[in-house]
């Protein structure tokens, strides 16, 4: 399955899996190491796990009985670049403006 | 923290009076942007509505803004803000006359790095699907992760 970017967006739509991400930028961490910080059930957070690595956002290891979780940085991309989709956003406004002084200055 | 600015120089044949007319109006925004209640006086709060588009799955927002400069004709300034404040920017134009037309200088500033952390999900949707379409081609070739679900430690 690839994976596509919307899945990312999504990920890190809700602010527990955001700050997941947070926690795991010092580096790996088991499940309980996460679940620690929250105040949710061990299910809810093993689901909000889920929806990351669905996204590509982590990776899961297993050592024994532990699982650890570790961030995939570069997946991130899509989200630090997000600035270059306002800047088109302005370009097809600007678009339209020129459009708008091209209609209104003919009559 | 650092913020980015997007800057942009726009040359228009139209005299600078016309230019600032489809800046400053309602109508003219409504035209080229979106519905709005703008008023050109400084301290005026005005929004912009951008619609629903229920094939890309976009519920629609709204922006908020304060006029903060209004000079005509060379020079407006407001606010842009969205959700509850997590995108805090500001839109600015000035206007000069060039030549028989006029140069407008845009710029937004205050773009930050968290914002766009917190605020993806939003530049996702404000892009009606746009995004989309660039992303996978941006992806189409990259080296990406090996997919999760190939991983034999995650079957149960």
């Amino acid at each position: 399955m690839m994976h596509t970017e919307p899945g990312v967006f999504g990920a890190i739509s809700h602010p527990a899996r955001r700050r997941m991400l947070d926690l795991l930028v010092d580096g790996d961490r088991p499940v309980n190491a996460i679940a620690e910080n929250f105040e949710m059930s061990r299910p809810a957070v093993s689901q909000h796990l889920r929806v990351l690595l669905d996204a590509g956002l982590v990776t899961e290891q297993r050592h024994g009985r532990e699982r650890r979780y570790r961030l995939v940085p570069e997946r991130l991309e899509p989200v630090r670049d997000w600035i270059a989709h306002y800047e088109r956003f302005w370009d097809d406004n600007f678009a339209r403006l020129r459009r708008h002084l091209e209609k209104s200055t003919e009559q | 923290m650092t913020t980015k600015t997007i800057r942009r120089e726009l040359k228009f044949p139209q005299s600078p009076a016309a230019v600032w007319r489809a800046l400053a109006t309602s109508e003219a925004l409504a035209d080229w942007m979106y519905p709005n209640d703008f008023e050109p006086r400084v301290g005026h709060r005005f929004t912009f509505r951008v619609p629903p588009d229920p094939r890309a799955k976009f519920d629609g927002l709204t922006v908020h803004c304060e006029v903060l400069r209004c000079a005509p004709p060379s020079e407006l300034e407001f606010t842009w803000v969205v959700g509850d404040g997590w995108l805090d920017t500001r839109v600015r134009y000035r206007i000069e006359a060039d030549g028989d037309g006029t140069r407008v200088l845009f710029e937004h500033s205050g773009f930050k790095e968290d914002q766009a952390f917190h605020g993806a999900e939003f530049g996702w949707k404000m892009m009606h699907g746009k995004l989309a379409k660039t992303l996978e081609k941006a992806s189409g070739g990259a080296a990406l992760p090996s997919p999760v679900s190939d991983n034999p430690a995650l079957k149960a």
